[in-house]
């Protein structure tokens, strides 16, 4: 029986707590009497049969008829699948969406469905390479559909293959991928790895053109989606399902399955499963296995290191399996989510910690640097609430990341220059936006890039600073330890050698004796703030 | 008098070599430079006059003397011994003011009739330079008959004398000699027409200067520049600069702004109208060729030597390398306007007295790395001398 | 004097040194987690420590390639020459084994620690080297040492004594599947007194659930070696009897089967005291005398027991006075 995520009032018999530090780990000892870490619960009992729940989700759809009475001969059909930004880490073989789409396309098969095309909705995303699509699909599905062209990347920037399908009330431009739009029936293969993800996000969002996702993917949504995390109090999710009530509205039929997926990121044996584990519960050979790995892992050179963690496949379990009309399904899915990801909290602290690890959605097989490192510390951990931030209004966020100034050339090109022509400038989401976003949006280099090469697109990096607009905002000072500190200092924030020197430089901001909550995450947690 | 004096030793001047590449500025203390009591110069013709220096800057040519790596271009038009010191504020006679232009055209050295440049004003294009009653020496502070800034007294012929408004401090004065180089070089960017993107390659105190030269002499539109030190990023950036970046950034910058695409070797398929290069070095003009756009120019402010590089990118995209050496007299006039409203004294960082000129030099050598700018001697007071 | 200065200054270097190097003592009090182990903070009710001993036992080491090796030699260069010299076994019975292929659950009464071994020793190819031993988990494997060296000597797998727990259950049964040979004693633990315990149903379970045939094996002489409760064994005569392999009839439920199989090895334990004959015609007149003896007072029962004890006396019983 999974046990529970739980708040831990630190005390002098804790023992210091893990902290990820990128491609490496802390061991930190936290203040007793004012600190608590939110621990993330056991990764809850996965499905004993998927095949079964897969085909049973097919056959007793939400608000929907059968998929098979949905499937004619003749029909056009288009099944689009979440992209390689998800899940993180990748997952062990076979790969939920493969499994899913596997058992979609016997349906279709047997009702004698010819035209089907298998899209990677990735929205700006950068394209994927051959291995992560045969990773995602499978190979079975992989060989019969991409040597005729069946199976493919969408582009966002191809003016041929987007269809305009009309204006929110809020006047939001929706444009998407043209064959999902004029297919007679798009299924949509998800994986909810958290609660943004999913619902009318999948379809208006992961097939949309830049014209489209602009509307939502802009410092003022973000400002108010207090959390992105929280699709029922968030700006992007209203804007989404707005959207969504137009793409259904043009007479887009979609057939939307969405899975979770449970907290076993790091498994239950070999050396990284002591990640997972709580620290007062670390046998000797636990604790020998994170001697050595620290140990080994400060002997290798970090493309090394980066190899070693980015080949890790997390072992995750299946945790539901949800097909039909897109709104019941995201609702459920979102149950599933929070039982694994809520943790009851009662009240804000003075200061957030937080031990970033070596990966978030957009640098699978790449390189974490350091607007990467924003983004996630300010963007998807700090998100991690319902109800208020964990952290009070002019409070301090501490993360622990090296930040070291490295990009990868070929994924991030735009972000290169985002880091050395725009922060230079200034660190304001809204002066960014206003002054820069469309000079890199519209550039032709950057649309090259991601329409023939496998980088994000121009205004990406934008986006990954708009996504913490809202935490830039809320946050009285954000101090990163052991970061480069020209990187940290580029981003804005201050550099810290060790926590207690980012814990002496918080008290300038917040005062004497602050509270402390470490937000221990991964495997992923969200805190319920009360 | 007190001098610093450059003697031809060649034994020295391989030592200085050798100093001057393992740290810049070394070369001072050991090579052939040094501080002397020699007789103050005597006065080569009659109408020539007494300058007494009172502050006198350290050039970049000067350093490349001193650490060893300026080219044997200058040899013959260069006579040992000599006092270096070229950017000068000094006292005549009468107590007044003036700043040294110390081009040594064919007036100066007492040839009739003037050479055909001279005649046109382009004094600084002088084909005599190493003839007539003085000695070789392309400038005062590379010849041994007028002496140099880097001493208490020198000798100046009128035309090389600019006197100085009373509201300018010496600080300000100092500062007209490499100012005028700068707006000479804005005059001549001024003459090729407006210019949409220029890129500055270098914000030393020649490169600040051409910035700020560049935008009050000639029409540019968006203006970059490359700076390794914050000081010198925010000067450059109030100095007219619309985005200054590190040396490395250069390239990706002038690609965002021009919207250039880029071959697999880093080239880009387009750049900038012009750039000027205030470095000289070999990477500066690769980077030069490397950020220029089809048809455009490259202007090089800064002294190079000798030099390898690519030209295969000149020829197939049709650019040009352009030298743009010293000044005429109107630039210097124009020049101290400039230092005026432009507050250029700010960009004297730091003086010293002769005695410690192996520091000065060192100093100088290292200036962007030590938040300096522009270092001069300081020769106003006696005890400091 | 030059000696004693030299000397000295050897001493006062020698403390440098000391002083420079830190003792153990200190690193091991400054030594932090994870260098040490974790303290549990108060607020947080410790997590029931993870079971590997007892049923719990992780033990497929003991068939990899290595610890099969390692107790082929032990079993053949120090278990069997020490049972040889203790216990001078005689073999019956082995012809009856001749018909058997595959896999078998071999079923003994147990008087003594010494049966496992001697059983194991006393097996014919091919199944010596291919048998594991269902040991009791409370016994065999309640510490990490005794859990090893059961696991590596008698390729011993943890066994509950009261029921087949379902680990237990599917672990042999899949071994038994794979092929290998079970030692097994019904009896759940050795004998008190000398006299048997009721079988429990555990070999005729897993023999019904796997097809795999039962041998009945009767060991006699063991218990005057090392009884239960003796640390020093005696040197002794014994006597290992191989039943008929048997298989479950149609339908047969585990409890009739382990009655058949516990009549089985008391018709051995009959036919080792008496005769061969004898013992078949008293077991078709189902006057075979029971394994666990007359239900009668104490006495009486070790009384009985001394009337098994005169076979062949031992040739070392006295010391030889000529």
């Amino acid at each position: 029986m999974p046990r529970p995520g739980f708040v831990l009032d630190v005390d002098k018999s804790t023992p210091p707590i893990l902290f990820h530090h990128g491609e490496g780990f802390r061991l930190e000892k936290l203040p007793a009497g004012r600190t608590r870490v939110i621990y993330p619960g056991e990764p809850l009992e996965p499905l004993e049969d998927v095949e079964a729940e897969i085909r049973k989700a097919l056959a007793e759809p939400l608000d929907s008829e059968p998929l098979t009475a949905l499937l004619k001969p003749g029909m056009k059909l288009t099944i689009a699948f979440d992209d390689v930004s998800l899940p993180l880490p990748q997952m062990k073989r076979p790969d939920i969406r493969q499994r899913v789409i596997e058992a979609v396309l016997d349906l279709a098969a047997s009702a004698g469905v010819d035209d089907v095309h298998l899209i990677a909705a990735l929205a700006l995303h950068r394209r994927m390479t051959e291995d992560e699509l045969r990773q995602a699909v499978g190979d079975r599905v992989y060989d019969a559909f991409a040597p005729s062209g069946a199976l493919y990347n969408h582009d966002a920037e191809d003016p041929d293959n987007l269809a305009f399908l009309g204006t929110t009330p809020h006047g939001e431009e929706v444009e998407i991928n043209k064959r999902a739009a004029e297919s007679d029936l798009l299924i949509y293969v998800n994986i909810n790895i958290v609660s943004m993800d999913g619902g009318h996000k999948s379809t208006a969002t992961g097939l949309a053109s830049y014209r489209s996702i602009k509307h939502h993917h802009n410092v003022s949504t973000m400002h108010n989606s207090k959390s992105f995390m929280d699709r029922h109090n968030s700006e992007l999710h209203h804007s989404n399902w707005r959207m969504g009530k137009v793409i259904a509205d043009a007479g887009v039929k979609v057939f939307q399955i969405e899975t979770t997926i449970n907290n076993d990121t790091f498994g239950q044996d070999g050396p990284m499963s002591v990640l997972a584990k709580r620290e007062w519960e670390w046998t000797a050979k636990d604790r020998v296995t994170f001697v050595g790995m620290q140990q080994g892992l400060k002997r290798l050179s970090s493309p090394t290191r980066r190899k070693i963690f980015q080949s890790h496949r997390a072992p995750y379990g299946v945790t539901s399996v949800t097909a039909g009309a897109i709104e019941p399904v995201h609702e459920r899915t979102l149950q599933h989510c929070f039982d694994q990801h809520l943790v009851e909290v009662e009240g804000q602290t003075d200061i957030l910690t937080m031990g970033l690890p070596y990966i978030c959605p957009y640098n699978v097989n790449s390189i974490m640097n350091p607007i990467l490192v924003m983004c996630l510390g300010l963007g998807y951990f700090f998100n991690m609430y319902r109800g208020r931030p964990l952290v009070r209004e002019g409070g301090v966020l501490i993360m622990t990341h090296p930040t070291p100034w490295e990009f990868h050339p070929v994924h991030h090109p735009s972000y290169i220059d985002f880091f050395e022509q725009v922060l230079s400038e200034t660190t304001d989401p809204a002066i960014i936006e206003e002054t820069f976003e469309k000079q890199f949006a519209e550039d032709e280099w950057y649309r090259h890039l991601y329409r023939t090469s496998y980088a994000y697109h121009g205004v990406h990096p934008f986006y990954m600073w708009y996504w913490g607009a809202h935490a830039l905002k809320h946050l009285g000072r954000v101090i990163i330890v052991g970061g480069d500190p020209r990187a940290v200092k580029r981003l804005g924030f201050k550099s810290a050698s060790t926590l207690t020197d980012a814990f002496e430089m918080a008290e300038d901001v917040v005062g004497p004796e602050p509270t402390i909550t470490h937000l221990k995450n991964p495997p992923i947690v969200m805190a319920d703030v009360k | 008098m007190k001098a610093l004096r450059f003697e031809r030793k060649p034994g020295r001047y391989v030592a200085a070599t050798v100093a001057g590449r393992l740290s810049p500025g070394k070369g001072a203390s050991v090579g052939p430079l040094k501080l002397k009591d020699v007789d103050e110069p005597k006065l080569p013709a009659d109408d020539w006059v007494r300058l007494r220096p009172r502050l006198a800057g350290i050039c970049g040519s000067d350093l490349a003397t001193i650490d060893g790596h300026s080219s044997h271009y200058f040899e013959p038009i260069v006579s040992f011994p000599f006092t270096p010191g070229h950017e000068v504020v000094g006292n005549l006679d009468d107590d007044s003011r003036a700043v040294l232009i110390p081009v040594l055209s064919c007036v100066t050295r007492g040839i009739e009739p003037i050479c055909p440049a001279c005649e046109a004003g382009r004094t600084n294009h002088c084909g005599r330079i190493a003839f007539g009653h003085l000695e070789p020496g392309l400038q005062s502070g590379y010849c041994s008959d007028t002496g140099g800034g880097w001493s208490t007294d020198m000798v100046a012929h009128p035309s090389q004398l600019l006197a100085v408004p009373d509201a300018l401090s010496d600080e300000a004065a100092v500062i007209v000699e490499p100012t005028a180089c700068a707006v000479h070089a804005g005059r001549v960017v001024a003459a090729m027409g407006p210019k949409a993107t220029v890129a500055v390659i270098g914000a030393g105190t020649l490169g600040l200067l051409t910035i700020a030269a560049l935008r009050s002499e000639a029409t540019v539109g968006t203006l970059v520049a490359t700076a390794k030190y914050p000081h010198q990023k925010s000067l450059a950036t109030t100095l007219g600069a619309d985005r200054v970046v590190a040396p490395s950034e250069l390239a990706r910058l002038v690609r965002t702004l021009t919207g250039a695409w880029v071959l697999d070797g880093g080239q880009l398929t387009d750049g900038v109208d012009l750039v000027v290069d205030c470095v000289g070095t070999e990477a500066s003009l690769a980077q030069a060729l490397q950020v220029v756009g089809p048809g455009g120019e490259v202007l090089v402010v800064g002294m190079p030597g000798h030099t390898t590089l690519d030209l295969t990118s000149l020829w197939h995209r049709e650019t040009a390398i352009r030298g743009c050496y010293a000044y005429t007299r109107p630039d210097f006039e124009r020049a101290l306007d400039l230092v005026a409203e432009a507050d250029l004294a700010r960009l004297v960082s730091a003086t010293y007295p002769l005695a410690r000129y192996t520091e000065a030099i060192e100093h100088a050598a290292g200036a962007g790395a030590r938040g300096a700018v522009k270092i001069a001697f300081d020769l106003r007071k006696k005890d400091r001398r | 004097m030059a000696e004693r200065k030299g000397l000295e200054k050897g001493l006062v270097a020698l403390q440098k040194v000391r002083a420079r190097v830190p003792a153990v003592r200190e690193v091991v009090r400054k030594a932090d987690f994870p260098y040490r182990a974790p303290t549990v903070p108060l607020t947080v009710e410790p997590a029931p420590a993870e079971q590997t001993l007892g049923a719990h036992y992780d033990s497929d080491w003991a068939r990899k390639l290595p610890a099969r090796y390692a107790r082929f030699f032990l079993t053949e260069g120090m278990v069997r020459p020490i049972i040889a010299g203790l216990a001078q076994p005689e073999r019956r019975g082995l012809d009856r084994l001749t018909d058997l292929d595959g896999p078998a659950i071999f079923a003994a009464n147990h008087h003594s620690h010494l049966d496992a071994g001697l059983l194991i020793t006393s097996l014919p190819e091919p199944h010596r080297h291919q048998v594991f031993a269902a040991g009791a988990a409370d016994y065999f494997f309640d510490s990490k040492l005794k859990a090893i060296s059961s696991a590596l000597v008698l390729n011993a797998i943890p066994f509950e004594r009261a029921k087949v727990g379902r680990r237990s259950a599917v672990q042999a049964a899949e071994l038994l599947q794979a092929g290998w040979s079970m030692v097994i004693f019904p009896e759940g633990g050795r004998s008190p007194d000398g006299w048997g315990h009721e079988f429990r149903g555990g070999a005729a379970y897993l023999s019904i659930r796997n097809g795999v045939p039962v041998v009945p094996v009767h060991i006699a002489g063991t218990g005057r070696i090392m009884p239960k409760g003796r640390s020093r064994p005696k040197p002794s005569h014994t006597v290992v009897t191989f039943g008929t392999p048997m298989q479950p009839h149609e339908g047969e439920r585990p409890p009739a089967f382990t009655l058949r199989i516990e009549a089985a090895v008391a018709a051995l334990a009959d036919e080792a005291t008496s005769d061969w004959y004898s013992s078949r015609r008293r077991a078709a007149a189902g006057e075979t005398p029971s394994l666990s003896g007359p239900s009668s007072g104490a006495w009486r029962r070790t009384w009985a027991l001394t009337a098994q004890r005169k076979r062949r006396s031992s040739a070392t019983r006295w010391p030889d006075l000529d």
